[in-house]
């Protein structure tokens, strides 16, 4: 008996500790860690747009979205039930800024094997990338996933939770959100995968 | 009355003499008026302390709510502006989401277009 109070003891001081440290290390509840890269990017960048929102973050803001305008009232219905958004936007001065290799480690590192790519596009002399993944759990749509590589531009969008591409229809006045309805977001693993070759022909 | 016995005469005369005593006129002991005056000065002082207390009670009463009351007033206006603050990072990731999503919308049709 003495025993098991210990050890429940210790267990409990264990994930006290661990939420302590998650929380010390800017690690936000149900998101991952900030990658590495990060930090180079935005120290290159002449502007950086950051947002990153956890679940509590996303309860709360939705509270303050007036449930009467139609806008709002659908981006509170998409985000009441998020776990989290991370979004990054880099914009840069000049171009090659950014090597393809650290768009890749970007890419390796929120690709895991739960995530489903939809469209994978890579132009092979301007640089251009385009990732799309959805994240699929037992049938459902878990999370979104975008990688947008850009001469000038670089695009990190990672939304989790469950995400109805019509409720993102609905939002067709917020940055055209509606395109998602566009996507082939069909879970049955439909892979676009394209090579553009700027200077003519595409595999 | 006329036939009274010796023993009531001198028992009345003894009443007579112990109430003549009695309401004898005497001088008051000393600083006498000035003790009953200090007296009702100390009494006086002592209702004014108890008002001047009753007073401050009320004024602390009165600023520890105005405290409160601000302090309720002011997590308020932290929270509604945290919250729009919040609100505003939500449109924001929206938007840079949806714009994401129209470019790779944009691209995929122009390649299909293209092809």
């Amino acid at each position: 008996m003495m025993r098991r109070s210990t050890i429940l003891w210790l267990l409990g001081a264990v994930a006290f500790a661990g939420s302590a440290l998650a929380q010390s290390s800017g690690q936000i509840p149900g998101l991952p860690l900030p990658p590495p890269v990060e930090k180079e990017l935005a120290s290159r960048a002449s502007n950086v747009t950051e947002v990153t929102l956890g679940k509590n973050m996303l309860a709360f803001a939705s509270k303050f979205m007036n449930g009467k305008d139609e806008d709002e009232a659908a981006t509170k219905k998409l985000i009441d039930g998020l776990d989290g958004v991370y979004v990054r936007e880099y914009e840069f001065d000049k171009e090659d800024q950014y090597s393809p290799e650290e768009v890749e480690k970007l890419r390796q590192y929120f690709e895991t094997a739960e995530w489903t790519p939809i469209v994978r596009e890579r132009e092979r002399h301007g640089g251009e990338t385009t990732d799309v993944m959805m994240k699929v759990v037992n049938g459902e749509t878990k999370g979104l996933f975008v990688l947008s590589a850009e001469p000038r531009e670089l695009t990190i969008v990672l939304i989790l939770g469950p995400i109805h591409p019509e409720d993102i229809g609905k939002l067709s006045h917020i940055g055209a959100l509606s395109a998602l309805n566009g996507l082939d977001v069909d879970t049955k693993v439909k892979v676009k995968t394209k090579i553009k070759d700027k200077k003519g022909g595409s595999e | 009355m006329e036939f009274e016995s010796k023993d009531e005469m001198e028992l009345n005369g003894e009443f007579e003499k112990e109430l003549r005593q009695a309401l004898e006129r005497r001088p008051a002991p000393p600083r006498l008026k000035r003790r009953v005056l200090e007296e009702a000065a100390r009494r006086r002082a002592l209702g004014r302390r108890t008002q001047v207390l009753w007073w401050q009670r009320i004024a602390a009463a009165v600023v520890l709510a105005a405290m409160a009351g601000g302090g309720v007033l002011w997590r308020q206006a932290d929270e509604r502006r945290k919250g729009e603050l919040a609100r505003q990072q939500v449109m924001t990731a929206l938007r840079i989401t949806g714009r994401a999503l129209h470019e790779v919308n944009a691209r995929l049709t122009a390649r299909e277009r293209g092809e």
